[in-house]
């Protein structure tokens, strides 16, 4: 851990700039996914990193809000150029971006973060709670070898397996699915009232999907509600299996200058402290966060 | 469009700048953040993140609400120390080239002093900010609503070290010129003019304050009148420079504060949300100097005119 004032994942490979909406669609209740052109974002952004979006020339709502990334769009004769973010409709910033039709304008910044570290799992276990779902489709495509991200693109061990449990509140939550199905992830889904997958909660899927793979090395990465990370690190701990979660903290900037989003973080002498999410995060190791 | 006829630099006190475009304490982090995203060595002069004689913690989470046209926060002066900062962070900072105006905050006179005496020479260091006016931890923001302890801050730091030094004050007091005319004869070399105005933010659903800290400091668009204002009630009454600080976010913004009578601006909550701005606001400043008839900044600084209409 590097100490509070300086970190390796501040913003020096981000652009700034006015970005255009090629598309923004409905996937899901209240879920949406907009299209952005940008290739200097598309061509950086590795699994688990941000951008911040707002609206131009706005001062109410005033502030960017993250997002992660969802995936890259990529052709042979441009290369990367543009990138999804998928969104649910919480509050007025996100309200009016669901309101906006191809061709708006958006500012962005990013990519932000740390992403998730490329570390060896031969069975990767994806486990999201409702809108948490977001940074994993670009870590599944990437540990399955399908794509690479990153400018140079990162080297990162490939699984021979991974599994994504998803949760949502219901059936009409649920949003890609299909995108995860079609790169090769054995998808399993819990709903809180039952009306799609499992009747339970999803950290309940942890365990059979652990067990089934073995003597495996494995990974549990995890994003979602608060509680939720937090029985999926006690879970992850009773099973023995290295955990990251991704930590959802609300921001003013994105990029580490206005120390809002701190979350209590444990040194290596076990005390913690407050630390910023957006450039130390917002990945960390599941035993160093003190939820 | 650059004017090469147009000089920008200013004059503040004994604190010399390239140019007038400083950027705000507590909105730039520790400046490194930004090395990708804003070319520092073209600022003016560069703010840290407050520090304090002690590490700080700072205030439990949500920290930050955002609220229309502005930002509350309540941070509590996060920061590890005034010896982390001279062994970790001045070194990258006196490379960068603008003026480091670092701002620190005592819990009592004598921990300014000190602070003061330490900072006192070091290679980087340019001018001291005195923020006795953060609304989010006690002891501070005492000294900067009440003339004397105001001006005995300010006499205290000026007898420790030769630095150039601001006040910088709060708006959250019955009358700001006293304030500013005690801190002038403590002898500041110049006043900051605003830190953030004490607000709330509430969630009647659930009875809850939005903030962590309940209170915290009002920023962004939305103070900005309350900041003009401050600038030209004390610009008429006190004769040192004055720095122009809240919701500044464009070049009108800025010119807006030095017609009102500040010779330098930081830009504070705006880089936020707009991580370039303090040099788009830099690119477009010899212009719009040059449509007021201006050669250099002093030309246009308190020009206001409230006599004819």
């Amino acid at each position: 851990m590097t100490d509070k004032q300086s970190s390796p994942t501040y913003a020096d490979q981000a652009w700034q700039g006015v970005t255009t909406i090629v598309e923004n669609v409905q996937l899901a209740r209240d879920t949406y996914r907009v299209r952005l052109r940008c290739p200097e974002i598309a061509q950086a952004v590795v699994p688990g990193q941000f951008v911040m979006l707002r609206l131009p020339g706005s001062n109410d709502p005033l502030l960017g809000r993250p997002l992660a990334v969802y995936d890259v769009l990529a052709d042979k004769a441009d290369g990367a150029w543009g990138i999804d973010v998928v969104y649910l409709v919480v509050g007025q910033m996100t309200g009016r971006l669901a309101g906006l039709a191809a061709g708006s304008l958006l500012e962005a910044w990013g990519p932000l973060g740390n992403g998730f570290p490329p570390l060896p799992a031969e069975h990767l276990i994806l486990v999201a709670g409702g809108i948490g779902q977001t940074p994993f489709l670009m870590l599944a495509e990437e540990a399955l070898g399908r794509r690479r991200f990153g400018n140079p693109p990162r080297k990162t061990p490939l699984a021979d397996r991974v599994t994504f449990c998803y949760g949502a509140r219901s059936k009409d939550y649920l949003a890609g699915v299909e995108d995860f199905q079609r790169a090769g992830v054995d998808v399993r889904l819990a709903t809180d009232d039952g009306s799609a997958g499992h009747h339970s909660l999803v950290t309940e899927l942890i365990a059979p999907a652990v067990e089934q793979s073995g003597p495996a090395v494995r990974r549990i990465v995890c994003c979602g509600p608060e509680a939720m990370m937090e029985a999926t690190a006690a879970e992850a701990r009773r099973l023995g299996v290295p955990c990251q979660v991704s930590l959802e903290t609300p921001m003013a900037c994105g990029i580490g200058i206005c120390f809002s989003c701190v979350a209590r973080i444990r040194d290596a002498s076990g005390n913690w402290d407050y630390r910023r999410t957006c450039v130390e995060g917002p990945v960390f190791d599941a035993d160093d966060v003190v939820f | 469009m650059s004017t090469p006829a147009v000089s920008l630099e200013v004059q503040l006190g004994r604190l010399r700048l390239a140019n007038p475009i400083m950027v705000a304490s507590g909105t730039f982090g520790y400046a490194r953040e930004m090395a990708g995203l804003v070319d520092l060595a073209r600022l003016g002069g560069i703010l840290p993140k407050t520090i304090t004689q002690e590490p700080r913690q700072g205030n439990p989470p949500p920290r930050t609400v955002e609220t229309t046209a502005g930002l509350l926060n309540s941070i509590g002066l996060d920061n590890d120390g005034i010896e982390a900062f001279i062994e970790r962070l001045l070194p990258y900072l006196a490379g960068l080239g603008p003026a480091i105006v670092v701002s620190i905050a005592g819990r009592t006179a004598d921990e300014f002093t000190q602070m003061a005496a330490r900072l006192d020479g070091l290679p980087g260091v340019a001018a001291l900010e005195l923020n006795i006016s953060c609304p989010n931890v006690s002891g501070g923001v005492d000294f900067g609503v009440n003339p004397t302890s105001c001006c005995g801050v300010v006499e205290g730091v000026r007898r420790a070290c030769s630095l150039p030094v601001l006040a910088k004050l709060t708006p959250n007091v019955t009358d700001i010129v006293s304030v500013a005319k005690a801190a002038a004869d403590g002898g500041a070399d110049a006043i900051s003019l605003i830190n953030t105005c004490l607000g709330m933010a509430v969630d009647w659903r659930h009875r809850k304050p939005r903030l962590g800290n309940v209170l915290g400091g009002l920023s962004g668009p939305a103070i900005k009148p309350i900041a003009l204002r401050a600038v030209y009630q004390v610009a008429r009454a006190v004769d040192i420079p004055l720095i122009g600080i809240g919701g500044i976010a464009s070049i009108d913004d800025t010119m807006e504060f030095l017609v009102a009578g500040a010779t330098a601006v930081q830009i504070g909550t705006a880089s936020f949300y707009r991580p370039g701005v303090s040099i788009e606001i830099l690119d477009a400043l010899p212009d719009a100097l040059t449509q007021l008839g201006a050669t250099r900044v002093a030309d246009v600084v308190g020009t206001l005119d409230v006599e004819t209409k």
